[in-house]
């Protein structure tokens, strides 16, 4: 059922102008260029933290099942109301953001009204939303891996930090090139957040492809150049993807495993 | 040194996990006075907790009742995912056993197909679903998203399932079928009974991606049906206060706490280790 | 009934799996399949059963066309090298499963099934889940739900393959008794033992290579195999070929040997040959002109016995000796080779002659 671009019997033959828009649209571009810019880093912020908290979530500290519970808590809510959440906590004015820091005697940063601080605000969300989505996968991982390497390392006297990168790391590499494969699959779609947080504000500096196709595809109703977009944006999607599928192949190979 | 940096770690996360959510509890029980003269964290000491925020989402104070809303998520969530499963298992046991080809297409390009319907940007295929539901007098039912949600879920499912069906031995359905079972029978009696691990990490994923979808209840839905995301952005739109804004947001989020126990009951008995790659 | 197989092949671009399958099959008789691994045994049984489609030819059982009907129609039963049985069901509920499929009332089948677990010795573990039960156990739920519909054709793939020695001897011995009961049938069994194939087969088939290269009673096709290939496929460990010259009423091996051609040699043309021994009929020690001194190059134990491989000058030689002994590589030995054990081969692989003709 997806993936059909159903054509009105109102619609004219544009030919290649809605592609010529969009080449010369200079939104679509630079929402483009965002989205590398957040789908990038926050995929590695949460595959950092994700990975960190799996490690010990696994089998390194007391009160583990706690804690897992716990970190899995931020997956299990809606989104766009966090994010409705996450606004209000970075109101300017009324924010416990800026109350926070006030409390540390730091000034009050201009969270929606400035373009970095906008970003950061989107990060943040990001990160807390769906880094216990590479957590679950991860600690999935960790919990099927085979102990004997383990038990031989430690007989040989590994340290953590050695354990982890000889064995560990390698051994979850399959698992961490699929979360995160499917994680940015999912990031490049981001619309909740900007939706409810920003609304690509300030201006349109943190505005995505999937808000730029909203505003222009339904709120506009320009339909035909949506659908435009949204080809074009499947076409790059598609590109990137196996692009990246391919470079994760090569690196994993030579490791042997 | 590295266990001070271990604890410190799992104490700046573990707060940050909390953070969002505490705000919002604490603030749904703030009076007016406490939201608007800047921030306050304290319940008690910095102002006095009051009811307002929750009244205002119950229906009680008239302003707003989100309880219908709970009440069509949950139904739309459990059908979606219930249909997406049974067709899903169906389509991934197929994908599993048979070899389909058009030319040189085969079976990983079709999987690839399913698994590239996540890549789009929901705003692509809501025109046509909009369209579509307009055409069967669908728009504004618990029916039509339910339909829609399921054709959303339904990558996801088969995904998962595939790949947990092709680590289940084929010799056991080949064994009922030389034994008198036509393959739908087959998959009935040997392959479901032994799927329950990848049935229930496909319907968890389902259910959380059902239940917090936001986009397709936006464009698809208006007045009559209304899901709980759509309900909680909708309040966000008009000028709603902070207290019930933040009673309305742990409102929606409390039901699929209780998942989290489920979730992390299941992968400590193991339950991923087929579903996992 | 008769399962009839005619020029049956299946191929493809890259290989051919098998090729010109001809057989008829008769109800009443074992039939054993050997072959090394890659033969075509599998394939073979998986393509009557219907799980591997023929790229051509045609297979009957009596009258029906076979490979037109479909998998879950064509009464057949099959015991695979993985011990498949159904993990969620108990054993009972097993052994049951194929009867109900086919139709035979509750009760009824929870009687054939109890008859037959009775009949494979697992009579206290009819209500134990198979994950419960040791491999060897395993194996016998699978042979009792294979048994218990009386099928036409009973198809049994390699079923000792994964148990161990003591377990394979046992259960030979019970399948001897088992098969007794299948006048009807026609069993199919498929091993690389070659001893398996003695004790077991009514027939054995050779297969190499995905064709059947002779056929006839075990002890037939072992004292006469028609060419080097199947020698080396019903003798285990392998026979010794060595190129032979026969000339003026002498055999010559290499350089060394040199003896009178012996009796059941003598009506050969004079020529280049190869010659064959078994393994067990190569001895040590002897100075005479058929023996040779050699070099050891593997010494091997295995069971009660020790393989010894020696390398002449003409080529290696494999010796079976009784017992356990310690020889180390470079160990220099003096092997014989009996003349009227002696099996002669074509260059091009036939058999000429075998001894004890």
């Amino acid at each position: 059922m997806a993936n059909w671009n159903v054509s009105h019997s109102g619609l004219d033959w544009a030919g290649g102008a809605n592609w010529a828009r969009m080449f010369h649209d200079v939104n679509f571009w630079s929402s483009l260029f965002r989205l590398f810019y957040f789908s990038f880093i926050t995929t590695t912020l949460q595959y950092i933290f994700g990975f960190t908290a799996a490690l010990f979530a696994w089998r390194g500290i007391a009160a583990r099942r706690f804690f897992r519970v716990l970190w899995l808590i931020p997956l299990m809510t809606t989104p766009s109301v966090i994010a409705i959440v996450w606004r209000s906590i970075f109101r300017e004015d009324i924010g416990a953001a800026n109350g926070l820091l006030a409390l540390i005697g730091v000034h009050p940063v201009a969270w929606s009204t400035s373009i970095f601080p906008a970003t950061v605000t989107i990060t943040i969300a990001e990160v807390w939303q769906w880094t216990p989505f590479m957590f679950l996968i991860l600690l999935a991982g960790l919990l099927s891996l085979p102990k004997e390497q383990f038990l031989s390392a430690e007989i040989d006297g590994a340290t953590p930090w050695r354990t982890f990168w000889s064995i560990t790391f390698p051994l979850m590499a399959p698992i961490s090139i699929g979360a995160i494969i499917i994680r940015l699959i999912e990031a490049s779609k981001i619309f909740d957040s900007i939706f409810n947080l920003t609304s690509a504000g300030p201006g349109n500096s943190t505005e995505t492809p999937a808000y730029y196709l909203y505003t222009r595809g339904l709120r506009e109703f320009q339909i035909s150049y949506g659908a435009t977009m949204g080809l074009a944006y499947l076409i790059l999607a598609i590109l990137t993807l196996t692009i990246l599928g391919q470079i994760f192949a090569r690196i994993s190979k030579p490791r042997g495993i | 040194m590295k266990k001070i940096l271990k604890y410190l770690f799992i104490i700046l996360w573990s707060t940050f996990v909390i953070a969002p959510l505490s705000w919002a509890l604490v603030t749904s029980f703030k009076p007016a006075a406490a939201v608007n003269n800047g921030a306050t964290f304290i319940p008690w000491l910095q102002f006095q907790p009051t009811l307002d925020g929750w009244k205002d989402i119950t229906g009680i104070s008239g302003y707003a009742n989100l309880f219908p809303a709970l009440i069509n998520s949950a139904t739309i969530t459990f059908f979606s995912t219930l249909v997406s499963l049974s067709f899903g298992c169906m389509a991934a046991y197929g994908l599993s056993r048979f070899s389909y080809g058009w030319k040189h297409y085969k079976n990983p390009d079709i999987i690839f197909f399913f698994i590239s319907q996540r890549i789009m940007p929901p705003a692509v295929l809501a025109v046509p679903f909009f369209i579509l539901l307009k055409s069967l007098n669908l728009l504004d039912t618990k029916l039509g998203l339910v339909l829609v949600l399921t054709s959303a879920l339904m990558p996801i499912v088969v995904w998962l399932l595939v790949d947990f069906f092709n680590q289940l031995p084929k010799e056991i359905d080949e064994m009922a079928m030389l034994e008198g079972c036509n393959p739908f029978e087959a998959f009935i009696r040997t392959i479901l009974p032994l799927s329950k691990p990848g049935l229930t990490v496909a319907g968890m994923f389902a259910i959380i991606f059902g239940w917090n979808d936001l986009f397709f209840g936006l464009v698809l839905t208006f007045t009559k049906v209304q899901t709980l995301p759509v309900a909680v952005v909708a309040l966000n739109g008009t000028v709603t206060p902070f207290w019930t804004l933040s009673a309305s947001a742990i409102f929606s989020i409390l039901p699929l706490i209780g998942l989290a126990f489920v979730v992390e009951r299941f992968l400590s008995k193991g339950g991923f280790a087929g579903a996992v790659r | 009934m008769n399962l009839n197989l005619n020029q049956v092949s299946v191929e493809s671009e890259a290989e051919i799996i098998l090729k010109d399958i001809s057989f008829d099959f008769q109800p009443g008789k074992i039939y054993v399949l050997i072959g090394r691994t890659t033969s075509g045994k599998t394939s073979l049984m998986r393509t009557i059963a219907g799980l591997l489609e023929p790229t051509d030819g045609e297979i009957h059982l009596g009258v029906t066309r076979l490979d037109e009907v479909p998998i879950w129609e064509r009464g057949i039963a099959m015991v695979y090298q993985q011990f498949i049985n159904y993990p969620q069901r108990t054993v009972l509920n097993n052994v049951e499963f194929p009867l109900l499929r086919a139709g035979v009332s509750k009760a009824d089948a929870k009687a054939q099934a109890l008859a037959m677990i009775e009949k494979v010795g697992l009579s206290e573990f009819v209500n134990r889940k198979p994950s419960q039960l040791s491999g060897g156990q395993q194996q016998r739920v699978a042979i009792a739900r294979a048994l218990v519909r009386n099928t036409r054709v009973i198809l049994l793939d390699e079923p000792l393959m994964n148990l161990d020695y003591k377990l394979r001897e046992q259960l030979r011995e019970e399948f001897r008794v088992l098969f007794k009961s299948t006048e009807n049938s026609v069993t199919i069994y498929a091993t690389t033992e070659p001893s398996e194939a003695l004790f077991l087969g009514d027939e054995l088939l050779v297969m190499h290579e995905g064709r059947i290269i002779q056929h006839g009673k075990p002890n037939l096709v072992f004292e006469n195999p028609a060419n080097i290939d199947v020698a080396q496929i019903v003798n285990d460990p392998p026979m010794s070929i060595l190129d032979a010259e026969i000339k003026d009423g002498k055999v010559t091996i290499g350089n060394l040997m040199n003896f009178a051609t012996p009796s059941h040699l003598k009506t050969q043309k004079d020529g280049s040959y190869k010659i064959g021994i078994r393994a067990s009929e190569v001895v040590l020690g002897g100075s005479h002109s058929n023996s040779e001194e050699g070099e050891v190059s593997l010494s091997e134990v295995s069971g009660s016995e020790t393989l010894l491989y020696v390398k002449l000058n003409i080529g290696e030689v494999v010796l079976q000796l009784e017992g356990i002994h310690d020889y180390y590589i470079g160990q220099k030995v003096t092997v014989s080779l009996a003349p009227e054990r002696l099996f002669l081969f074509n260059m091009d692989g036939t058999l000429c002659a075998a001894p004890g003709n």
